[in-house]
């Protein structure tokens, strides 16, 4: 089989993994080699479905021992299958690089003879790239559970980001769905690199030339909708990882319906609007300063569908507003539904200078739409104080005016199988 | 109120500007503009003086490293008839210092750095969406139509980057050239273009590209307006990707 055939196979298998990101990690390059980093992270392209492209991702080989239900490779699903050989893709990341096509190589691979063979092989890719070819550009790496810690450090030495994907987050899920991975196989190399990143951080603060762990850190990921677990739990899972092992990311990825398996819901489309919300959830999490218990709760335990998360939490609390845009701190402009960072930034930046008139604060930038409801500029209501929290949710229910594309998204349907 | 007027080139300006904050008490109540030989142009013409633009530029940097860095990106932008604003906004600068671009309230600080926010912007696009080809005789070429004159900092980030190659970078619209050769890296211009030829293996490599691009998308999830907005189709036209579209 050749190249072309292979990377088709083997580019087509990987697409479902939604991480791309290229951030986090600043190398200068080796002066005689090709590549460096940088740390905002470059987008090279965009592909049809809108999402960027800015590395290599691919897989070693889809050639799998595994039978995970969810998966287009799983070992029963009758696919073609092919594996690289490690030329082949140090050729494809060297030859694209070169011609600025990618940031840098993203490598997976199914589970061939075992995770421990696996690993190595993959391994092996990247030592090549970085020792041999003198490669300085931006390397992520997928951990396969259950391979030896030895690999896991390994690993986390000659790429930027290792991330190992936790999947379906609960796991009476895995027992179900993809019965030879454990949960205790998924968590452990997670917190074992955690722990690796910490002490090499720790390391180089006193020695600059102490070998770097991952610099551009850990993430995972988790496919939404191909279990019953609420969104509260998901999202709980997230916070649990944010803050004991200081995980970078945790992608959503909607299930795409890739096989027909009795175990697995019927889906008309992707869950593309509760994978959105749950990453809006998530941004709440991580730069607004909200907790997984404050945004759901053991009573209303998935996301509002109509209104983002933060909106939902403003109307369950009228209490918090009105915000003063003039004297309000910078975590209480935060929760003002419509306000994201870069406005709290430039509202704290500008008074500054002078108090913010009404007019000053669309100057500025702000988007009021959302944000009227909720603040005073120098005291006045932007609108009549009269409002109810049920009249504010009714004039800002999406559908009538711009928004109309939200309302004819598919919701998620019954999981067949598993309410009995 | 006085009026002053300039030659019309990047020192001008900068030399323009530090002459009147220099010698003038209120800049904000100035105006400066580029001198066209009209008749009934009125206003003092500043002389060039391309020490005093280097000067002002490197006092700017040290007493607010982030306005000379938004000067230099709205220099990139090569806007017209904006001098008197960029004159206020430096003037402001050398009082506030770098906090001075917080300051969006004022009509000149906003408009400053609106334009020279979205320099940075295509410059950051330009470096993912550049593609280059390999030529026969083994250096690289990648051609560009930024709206900005980008062509400077892009050059320094290949040069960073992609440095055992030997590489040029061409602005098709503006004729300005770089080229990167054995650490050394030189601006021109080029009068006539003529499209050298391609290396052999390089239409088998771009096909390989092409065909990643194809299917790393998931049909389930097209998405042509998200793609259009994060790649406009103006840059479509020199990407290996989207060629035939």
């Amino acid at each position: 089989m050749d190249t072309l055939a292979k990377l088709q196979i083997l580019s087509g298998a990987a697409r479902y993994d939604a991480s791309c990101a290229s951030s986090g990690s600043k190398r200068e390059g080796p002066s005689c080699g090709t590549g460096n980093t940088s740390s905002s992270g470059i987008c090279h392209s965009w592909s049809d479905d809108g999402r960027c492209i800015s590395l290599l991702k691919i897989l070693l080989s889809n050639d799998c021992i595994y039978d995970c239900a969810y998966c287009v490779n799983r070992a029963t699903n009758a696919v073609e299958r092919a594996s690289f050989t490690a030329r082949e893709v140090i050729d494809l990341t060297l030859d694209f690089y070169r011609r600025n096509y990618i940031e840098g190589l993203f490598l997976s691979s199914a589970v061939m003879q075992s995770p421990d063979y696996t690993m190595e092989q993959m391994v092996r890719v990247a030592e090549a790239l970085r020792t041999e070819e003198q490669f300085g550009g931006y390397i992520h790496m997928k951990i396969i559970p259950g391979s030896s810690s030895e690999l896991v450090r390994k690993a986390g030495l000659y790429a930027d980001r290792i991330s190992v994907n936790i999947e379906l987050p609960s796991q009476a899920s895995l027992q179900r769905l993809a019965p030879q991975k454990h949960k205790q196989a998924i968590l452990e190399p997670m917190a074992l690199i955690g722990r690796h990143i910490a002490a090499s951080l720790c390391e180089r603060k006193t020695n600059r030339r102490a070998p770097r762990f991952a610099p551009a850190g850990q993430s995972t990921q988790m496919i939404i909708g191909a279990s019953p677990e609420t969104d509260f739990q998901i999202l709980r899972l997230s916070q649990g990882l944010y803050k004991k092992i200081n995980l970078k990311r945790v992608y959503y990825s909607a299930y795409v319906p890739v096989t027909a398996d009795n175990r697995l819901p019927v889906l008309a489309a992707p869950p593309l609007l509760r994978e959105h919300r749950l990453y809006q959830a998530d941004w709440l999490l991580r730069f607004y300063g909200f907790s997984a218990e404050e945004i759901l709760s053991d009573d209303s335990p998935h996301l509002d569908e109509s209104f983002d998360p933060k909106t939902a939490w403003a109307l369950r609390h009228p209490e918090f507003f009105p915000v003063e845009i003039n004297r309000a701190d910078y975590a209480a402009l935060l929760r003002v539904p419509g306000i994201g960072v870069l406005s709290a930034r430039r509202i704290v930046a500008a008074r500054r200078f002078s108090l913010i008139t009404p007019e000053g604060l669309k100057k500025i930038g702000v988007v009021l739409k959302r944000a009227k409801y909720f603040i005073t500029c120098q005291g006045r209501l932007f609108e009549k104080s009269d409002q109810t929290p049920a009249l504010i949710r009714q004039r800002l229910l999406p559908g009538e005016s711009s928004q109309t594309a939200v309302s004819s998204l598919p919701k998620q349907l019954v999981l067949p199988g598993l309410l009995a | 109120m006085n009026s002053y007027l300039y030659d019309g080139s990047a020192d001008g300006l900068l030399s323009a500007i530090a002459w009147i904050l220099e010698e003038e008490p209120d800049p904000e109540r100035v105006t400066l503009q580029e001198r066209k030989n009209t008749l009934f142009e009125e206003g003092f013409t500043i002389g060039t003086d391309a020490t005093l633009a280097e000067f002002l530029f490197f006092r700017l940097k040290q007493s607010a490293p982030d306005a000379a860095h938004t000067l230099y990106s709205f220099m990139l932008a090569e806007k017209e008839a904006m001098e008197t604003t960029l004159l206020h906004y430096v003037s402001l600068a050398f009082k506030h210092g770098s906090k001075v671009n917080g300051y969006l309230t004022h009509p000149a600080v906003r408009d400053i750095v609106n334009i020279a926010k979205k320099a940075q912007r295509e410059l950051h696009r330009m470096k993912g969406l550049l593609r280059f080809e390999k030529l026969q005789d083994g250096a690289y070429l990648a051609k560009m139509e930024p709206d900005y004159n980008i062509i400077h900092p892009l050059a320094y980030h290949f040069s960073l980057r992609l440095r055992a190659q030997h590489w040029f970078l061409y602005d098709v619209k503006r004729r300005t050239a770089a080229r990167w050769n054995n650490g050394s890296l030189q601006f021109g211009t080029i009068e006539q273009f003529t499209a050298p030829a391609l290396f052999e293996d390089e239409k088998r490599v771009q096909a390989l590209w092409q065909a990643f691009y194809k299917t790393i998308a998931i049909p389930d999830r097209k998405n042509p307006r998200l793609q259009k907005s994060n790649m406009p189709m103006k840059y479509w036209k020199y990407l290996i990707e989207k060629q035939g579209e």
